[in-house]
């Protein structure tokens, strides 16, 4: 997959995440960049900028391992978000794979 | 690039970040190194794949400027903010800095002709009044009649523009900080496609 198509859809890709489950900062980038190879650093920027915009909440939470850890969850505003960005992107998709296959048929 | 000397590095490019957000950043990686070194990763592994400091630096450090910009009115404040901005990239130096010069050239321009004006104003009252008590060669071109509400009008105006002019640069920092967040928003969406 074009690496300029994974990182446009970075965002996307956090909030659908945290609207599975929440997670813990690591869990998520490591089950992000299983599917779509990134510079792992670059989603805490990120997570910093849903938080400050209020579409994520972070607390702290003890693990069996070790001390505890910071936990991300979406809010209500993030759930919102997620759905619209998600409506956007399947449209955007039908409407590229549409053209796509309209000019198939032309050739 | 081990834990330590990636944490370093971090630590170096964003020392002009507030010390609380500063903490808060690198807690972040902190964590992660301590979780990938549970699951049996390497230091240097997990270095590598968590990418550049450099990029990750640029992305915090001007969110956070920009954010004390809005929280803190300060000249220096809004200047720090906009020299993040335009340290985004040479496409920011043309549409950051540009601005920037313009409204700050115009807010100076209306300071300088309220101060003018105020200072003319002044003049003229006192050259009429206290002029002839000390004999003074003052020479003012209207009789006192005249000269005296003219001087009261033209102070008043000058006091009044000097106001607005506060208001008005007050105003213009409001749009600065809306600008530069839009303009944030625009580069690190631009810089993640790259």
């Amino acid at each position: 997959m074009n690496i300029q198509f994974k990182k446009g859809v970075l965002e996307l890709c956090v909030l659908s995440m945290l609207e599975r489950q929440v997670c813990y900062g690591y869990e998520l980038v490591n089950k992000i960049s299983k599917s779509i190879s990134i510079s792992e650093g670059t989603i805490y920027p990120l997570l910093r900028r849903l938080k400050s915009e209020e579409l994520v909440t972070t607390y702290l939470q003890e693990s069996q391992e070790g001390p505890p850890r910071k936990y991300y969850k979406l809010t209500e505003l993030g759930r919102k978000k997620e759905e619209e960005l998600k409506k956007e992107w399947f449209t955007f998709v039908k409407d590229v794979n549409n053209f796509l296959k309209g000019s198939e048929k032309n050739e | 690039m081990n834990k330590k000397e990636f944490l370093r590095r971090l630590s170096e490019l964003i020392k002009d970040v507030p010390e609380e957000e500063k903490k808060d950043i690198l807690f972040d990686y902190e964590e992660h190194f301590r979780i990938g070194l549970e699951k049996g990763r390497k230091e240097e592994e997990i270095a590598a794949s968590l990418g550049d400091p450099k990029v990750i630096a640029k992305q915090s450090r001007a969110s956070c400027i920009l954010k004390e910009a809005e929280k803190t009115t300060s000249v220096n404040n809004i200047m720090r903010a906009i020299f993040a901005a335009v340290g985004l990239g040479f496409f920011n130096l043309v549409i950051v800095l540009g601005p920037a010069i313009g409204l700050i050239g115009i807010l100076v321009a209306l300071f300088a002709s309220a101060f003018a004006i105020t200072v003319s104003g002044v003049a003229v009252l006192f050259g009429t009044l206290i002029g002839p008590v000390f004999a003074w060669n003052v020479y003012i071109p209207f009789a006192a009649v005249v000269s005296i509400p003219l001087g009261i009008g033209l102070t008043t105006l000058g006091l009044l523009a000097l106001i607005g002019t506060f208001y008005l640069a007050k105003f213009f920092y409001k749009l600065c900080i809306s600008y530069l967040k839009i303009n944030l928003q625009i580069i690190t969406n631009r810089r993640n496609r790259e």
